[in-house]
């Protein structure tokens, strides 16, 4: 495998450091991802997936190699990404590749209760 | 390959809905498949620009995020009511006018998601070259999925410091979001500034490409949203710069 000068530095410090800190990162939070979310990311996470919610979808290898980090790391956060329902994977996959769908959700944040009972006069 | 256009601006009455659509109907007169979308929910307004009234609206937005119906019922031709030759194709994603669906949106919220899907789905089922979106302003889950998602931003704002503060917030967001065309656009600007001035400050200030400067103009005070501005005054120094804007767009 041919590693870049960031993987090698991961390596010469003890390893996963970038993809331990992308997890920690993910794992910070427990519902959906939402828009907002996304933009709080550190680099290179919120780029990728950024990347990957434009297009819609993006393969195993893709997102390993935009993440600097290498493949069984990037399944493991895509998992994560599947718990937090960013990620689902596509039938497409194969034993080859895995292939992800990006479906950012998320409800917008409802009021607890009716504003002003107006409302409830509006809906009759 | 289609592309998403989001049309945003941080504040209110900045002009997003008749750029929108007049962005929208140059692309269709010159030949493209466009849908329109109008996702400010809380305040709809663009079908008035499209003269699709209340009665003619078999289905809305709001209709699909509630799962009353595919996204695709949503959408009315409204080509013909444009009283103009267009070549392309041009559709109008409207969102209710009636009270009590606005308040129960308000009330119960909806899926962010569903938007998502309803955009991509809505390019494929009609063959869309462009899906332009019509964007609540300031900022929400909603406008940032739509920015997510856009491969062009057109940001708008008036020469007011109250739009360049909000403005400088929208374009940082939208930076963080990768967005891969980023155009702003001065509306609204008195005849009494200098617009080069204005132009290059704006392009100072943000770091962003100005794609247009436009006036006050009392012609589109006097339309009142009541048709496309461009349009029904093709000659007039404004729609030559939405022309051109088109051109960026397509380019």
């Amino acid at each position: 495998m041919k590693w870049n000068w960031k993987q090698l530095w991961n390596w010469i410090r003890g390893g996963g450091g970038e993809y331990k800190r992308i997890l920690g990162e993910l794992k910070d939070g427990v519902d959906d991802i939402r828009p907002s979310e996304v933009v709080t990311f550190s680099e290179p996470l919120r780029s990728t997936l950024n990347l990957a919610i434009r297009n819609g979808r993006m393969s195993l290898t893709e997102f390993s190699t935009q993440l600097e980090i290498e493949r069984e790391e990037a399944r493991e956060i895509a998992e994560v990404l599947i718990t937090r329902r960013l990620f689902v994977v596509s039938s497409l996959s194969n034993e080859q590749e895995t292939h992800y769908e990006t479906r950012v959700s998320a409800m917008t944040r409802p009021m607890k209760r009716p504003p002003i009972d107006l409302l409830k006069k509006l809906d009759k | 390959m289609s592309k998403i256009v989001s049309v945003h601006s941080f504040r209110g009455g900045t002009g997003k809905s008749n750029t929108t659509a007049n962005i929208a109907s140059l692309l269709a007169q010159g030949g493209a498949r466009v849908a329109v979308v109008d996702t400010d929910i809380q305040s709809p307004g663009i079908h008035i620009l499209f003269n699709l009234n209340e009665t003619e609206m078999v289905h809305s937005l709001n209709d699909y995020l509630w799962g009353k119906c595919e996204i695709k019922e949503a959408a009315h031709d409204v080509t013909g009511h444009l009283n103009t030759d267009v070549k392309g194709q041009i559709f109008l994603i409207p969102s209710s006018i009636k009270a009590g669906e606005i308040a129960r949106i308000l009330r119960e919220g909806y899926d962010v998601g569903l938007l998502n899907d309803g955009f991509r789905d809505i390019v494929q089922q009609l063959d869309l070259d462009y899906l332009m979106i019509d964007t609540h302003p300031g900022l929400n889950e909603e406008t940032l999925l739509s920015i997510a998602i856009s491969d062009v931003l057109v940001i708008i704002m008036r020469p007011d410091q109250q739009d360049y503060q909000g403005t400088a917030v929208t374009v940082d967001v939208a930076r963080k979001l990768d967005v891969p065309k980023l155009m702003m656009l001065v509306n609204k600007v008195p005849g009494s500034l200098d617009f080069d001035d204005v132009r290059e400050r704006v392009e100072q200030t943000y770091n962003a490409h100005v794609a247009a400067v436009l006036p006050h103009s009392d012609e589109m005070m006097t339309l009142a949203s009541s048709g496309i501005f461009s349009l029904q005054y093709p000659d007039h120094p404004i729609a030559q710069e939405y022309k051109k804007i088109v051109a960026e767009i397509s380019s």
